[in-house]
């Protein structure tokens, strides 16, 4: 653990990663609390204001303040994001470590199964199932985690093939210990880094499909604020009031970037050979 | 070779047949009654069943499912319900805005990101990997369609060299083409972000073979070396990458013809899901998987010109 804090005072990325990181939380939390303004509070002699003292990043097509909404629209951000990872995480996982411990044909139908997730782009994923199941936030986590499963899936089961390999694991194996046992006690444990350092960047992932979803309408719904609709509503006001169009994206960019660069300062401190997926 | 390319066709196909199931049961049986879902819960009962005579709900299951298979084979796709007309009129009339738009992006991908890998692991730790890289992660953050409001409010709110959207019609090919520019350069972003880190770890990979050092040994020049010898082997994984953003620039294309209200398939979809119009949207989702099972084909093949190692392993 000291190694590893020595290693990451001198990774720079690492720290502008979790710089960001912190700020992206500590503004969804503060905004639990606290925002400058109410989010809803409406003034409509108010609206398309510049920023100025009152409002520091002014005020949109219905008078409210901006800022408040962008601290708000973190936590949408957050939630849907952090949901769907952890759904794609959990059964992502045991599938893998499944296919890895049984192989043969359970191995075989899970692989071609995630091939033919794999075969839909995300988006289209979330279009089919909104289509059907109608525009809300709940929906735009299932359609993310759903696209989140196999990822993990393929990332567990590559690392604990690996594993199965190892001179510990068939140790474990000559001693009459189980391939849930050995799974739990030994693969799960040695294949954590590949599994923390893919789930950051997936969920930078998430949060990418969320703007995009609530974009076209297909994420959390008004009253709710997302950076994502924000940017919808900013642009039809786009030659009235151009810096509209700027916080959310620019939050959304942060997040992600933030996001991105621990990800990957976190694979170059625990395993630089680790192989990160990156689909979108 | 044959054989290769053969049982990459076949695993394709399982894949569109596996697809085609998946989306019927999500479109046609997973809500229970589609024309439910198409008219709303407060729908008459009446124009309920009229719509469900008019589309074909009303007969089983496997008979509706068959009909549609047999429908995509003969471009018979069925009338769209919001617009009355032929899905296949009204998808060909939109794929001739969809595929310049993906095609554009993804040569301007590849022109750019290219160039950019390589020199990247030619500077290889020093200052201009460095910039190289950072300008890559910033790619891969900044959403796509962000990017395009961004443009739209430089190129075409401040200094309007270019329109803000919409879309003149291949009539006046000029124009059609200009409207393309910002649309095609944010839908590239993200792409040009991740082929440049696929061209740059490739070339490190290829720049540490023995062949790079013998032609640095044999005084060969040093853009012979980069270009003849190191980025032709490199060019192998940069072709399957590409492939697989081909598929994904399909899809981003929803989002990016909604930003620049262009008339393409993405728009098409984004109607359709506000219509209900389910018939549009299954036949829509399934032509995208064809065009990404398509892709990867052609990547295979390339694949497979390009190195002659997964013949055999087939």
């Amino acid at each position: 653990m000291t190694g590893f804090l020595t290693r990451a005072a001198r990774h720079v990325g690492f720290q502008v990663g979790a710089v960001l990181l912190l700020l992206f939380v500590g503004t969804a939390l503060v905004s639990i609390f606290w925002t400058p303004h109410p989010i809803d509070a409406l003034q409509m002699r108010a609206k398309l204001m510049p920023p100025s003292g009152a409002h520091l990043l002014g005020t949109d097509h219905l008078g409210r303040d901006v800022l408040s909404r962008v601290m708000v629209g973190a936590q949408t951000s957050i939630t849907v994001g952090l949901i769907a990872v952890v759904i794609g995480l959990a059964i992502g996982v045991c599938l893998g470590a499944w296919a890895a411990a049984r192989g043969g044909w359970v191995d075989e139908a899970l692989s071609r199964t995630a091939d033919l997730i794999f075969a839909f782009p995300a988006v289209l994923i979330a279009i089919l199932i909104t289509s059907v199941l109608g525009a809300s936030a709940q929906n735009a986590i299932l359609a993310i985690a759903i696209f989140n499963v196999p990822v993990f899936a393929r990332v567990t089961r590559g690392a604990a093939l690996a594993m199965w390999s190892r001179d510990f694991v068939r140790a474990a194996t000559a001693m009459g210990q189980g391939p849930l046992g050995i799974t739990l006690r030994h693969v799960l444990p040695n294949i954590a880094s590949v599994l923390i350092v893919q789930a950051t960047i997936q969920f930078a992932v998430a949060i990418l499909a969320e703007a995009g979803l609530s974009y076209l309408g297909l994420g959390a719904q008004p009253p709710v604020p997302s950076w994502g609709r924000m940017l919808r509503d900013a642009q039809t006001y786009i030659f009235q009031a151009p810096e509209l169009a700027v916080w959310p994206g620019l939050a959304i960019a942060l997040a992600v970037l933030g996001l991105n660069m621990l990800g990957d300062g976190l694979r170059d401190l625990l395993d630089p050979r680790l192989r990160v997926l990156r689909v979108g | 070779m044959l054989e290769f390319l053969s049982r990459r066709l076949a695993a394709a196909l399982v894949t569109l047949a596996l697809a085609t199931v998946v989306v019927f049961a999500v479109v046609e049986v997973l809500p229970g009654d589609p024309a439910l879902v198409m008219l709303g819960t407060d729908a008459r009962p009446d124009t309920l069943a009229a719509l469900r005579a008019k589309h074909g709900f009303d007969r089983p299951l496997g008979t509706r499912y068959l009909s549609w298979i047999g429908g995509l084979f003969t471009f018979d796709l069925g009338n769209s319900h919001a617009y009355g007309t032929s899905v296949a009129k009204l998808i060909g009339d939109r794929l001739v805005v969809t595929l310049p738009l993906g095609a554009m992006a993804l040569s301007w991908a590849t022109l750019v990101a290219i160039p950019l890998g390589v020199f990247a692991a030619w500077k290889h730790g020093r200052p201009g990997d460095w910039g190289v890289m950072g300008f890559s992660q910033i790619g891969i953050s900044v959403p796509n369609f962000w990017f395009g409001i961004v443009l739209v409010l430089l190129f075409a709110v401040t200094w309007q060299w270019f329109p803000a959207g919409g879309f003149p019609g291949w009539r006046e090919p000029l124009k059609s083409v200009h409207a393309l520019v910002l649309p095609a350069l944010s839908l590239s972003l993200g792409e040009i972000a991740i082929l440049t880190r696929v061209t740059r770890s490739a070339m490190l990979d290829t720049l540490r073979e023995d062949y790079v050092r013998t032609a640095r040994a044999k005084g060969a020049p040093e853009r012979r070396v980069l270009f003849r010898h190191a980025l032709r082997n490199a060019l192998i994984p940069v072709t399957t990458v590409a492939g697989l953003i081909a598929g994904f620039l399909i899809a981003g294309a929803v989002i990016i013809e909604s930003v620049f209200r262009l008339p393409g398939v993405g728009q098409l979809v984004y109607d359709s899901i506000n219509n209900r119009d389910l018939i549009v949207i299954k036949n829509v989702v399934i032509l995208f998987t064809i065009l990404v099972l398509a892709v990867n084909l052609v990547v295979d093949l390339a694949y497979a010109l390009l190195d002659p190692r997964p013949r055999v392993r087939a």
